[in-house]
């Protein structure tokens, strides 16, 4: 497993990959892994760009709601534990990416939805 | 004058009725609410500094970012309770910048240094449970209703800190060595010291207005039991060591030291050879205040001079 490389991917109108083509299994195992304060899950937040398997890698391109996120480790290592559940999967490597930046509006309508429930507005 | 008396108010919440304005209080829920409010935004509020001291024993700039940051909530957390005693008449900067150190109503556990990373993260581990259980509690059962909203987002926040304490709990007690050694030295003096947070046991309290108003929901010794049943198998778990265990014929957990006993602050050690003092002794331990009580809150109240500055200005 190898965590944490700095990325300089450049936004192209497929990246971060859209909601629509954010399919199959290994996105569905990521929208079960729910951000540690609040219980919406990372792919509703908008923080998964990418998702690719390579070989037996599942290779993520994960960003944060801000460089001060306090519980990276924790995003990681819960994203890191979920795929390696998936069969095909023998290895997980996380890109951190910060561009392009994080804003409210990748927050899914799914997302959006919950988080009213929770009382949080955006 | 309130509209109700104790007795109708008393009835009123027991049947689900949520107080939102002073005008509905009696002056009984009020100081009740007063006295829990205070506590818990106290306890956020020393949290910080003791936290402070510790965090800069962190392993690594993402480490030390996750522990500034807990200890960023907890000051937020503070602020909403203190803005919540505002409601009630109080005036927010006097509770913090007026009282002497001694005045403040934090348990006696945060007037004690955390040292070390270790002692950080038990204390995560361990306090920030006893936070979640004693507010959870009010967050579920409160007849308060402007708490009952301020709690829900504070209570996904300490769900954070508590991760992170159990987390590097189980980290540094797999690392072995020396490691491992001040996790269980941290444990050692801090179980007895949560333990004894919940106060009074239930056969001794005479008379609980908190429950009565619907402050709370459970009794002293059905959140103790609430926080033991979490944090006795995590320690077993990672092969730290408590003095408690679960007894299954009485379905509990049960003390494996005489409670309450004495306790040697400058050593950090618990006396438990010395057996069982009463409570009369605890409550007079708790009102001496522990070693960093003062140094904690002049910490706190650095920012007087400022205040002072801007108000002569």
């Amino acid at each position: 497993m190898m965590l944490a490389e700095q990325a300089h991917a450049s936004p192209t109108l497929d990246y971060p990959v859209p909601p629509e083509h954010r399919n199959g299994a290994l996105w569905d195992a990521l929208r079960e892994v729910m951000d540690p304060e609040i219980p919406v899950s990372l792919v509703d937040l908008g923080l998964i760009y990418d998702l690719r398997l390579v070989g037996e890698t599942a290779e993520v391109d994960l960003t944060y709601t801000a460089t001060a996120c306090p519980c990276t480790y924790f995003i990681q290592y819960d994203i890191a534990e979920r795929l390696m559940r998936e069969p095909g999967v023998g290895d997980v490597r996380i890109t951190e990416v910060w561009n392009p930046g994080w804003s409210k509006a990748r927050v899914s309508p799914e997302g959006r939805e919950r988080l009213k429930v929770l009382g949080v507005s955006l | 004058m309130s509209r109700y008396t104790e007795q109708e108010l008393k009835d009123k919440v027991q049947n689900g009725f949520i107080v939102e304005y002073p005008e509905e209080m009696t002056e009984g829920y009020r100081k009740a609410l007063i006295v829990q409010l205070l506590v818990q935004a106290d306890t956020e509020l020393v949290s910080a500094p003791a936290y402070f001291g510790a965090a800069q024993d962190a392993p690594s700039t993402n480490t030390m970012v996750s522990a500034t940051a807990i200890i960023q909530d907890e000051l937020a957390h503070a602020n909403i309770a203190y803005r919540l005693l505002e409601d009630l008449g109080l005036d927010k900067e006097q509770l913090v910048y007026g009282r002497a150190p001694h005045e403040f109503k934090h348990p006696y556990g945060f007037d004690h240094a955390l040292e070390n990373w270790a002692e950080l993260v038990v204390a995560n581990g361990l306090y920030d449970r006893a936070g979640i259980t004693l507010l959870g509690d009010v967050y579920r059962n409160t007849s308060y209703g402007p708490l009952k909203r301020a709690l829900v987002k504070v209570d996904q926040e300490e769900t954070f800190h508590l991760r992170h304490g159990e987390m590097w709990m189980k980290r540094l007690a797999a690392a072995g060595g020396e490691a491992r050694e001040k996790v269980q030295r941290a444990v050692d003096w801090m179980f007895p010291m949560a333990v004894e947070w919940f106060g009074l046991p239930d056969g001794m309290k005479r008379h609980s207005g908190q429950l009565e108003y619907r402050l709370k929901g459970m009794t002293n010794d059905e959140l103790r039991q609430t926080w033991m049943k979490s944090t006795v198998p995590l320690c077993e778990s990672i092969g730290i060591r408590v003095p408690a265990h679960f007894d299954a014929e009485k379905q509990e957990f049960v003390l494996d030291y005489p409670f309450p006993c004495e306790y040697d602050p400058e050593a950090k050690h618990w006396l438990f050879d010395e057996g069982e003092i009463s409570w009369d002794q605890v409550f007079e331990r708790w009102k001496g205040r522990g070693p960093m009580n003062d140094a904690y809150i002049t910490s706190i109240q650095e920012g007087r001079a400022v205040r002072r500055m801007l108000e002569a200005a």
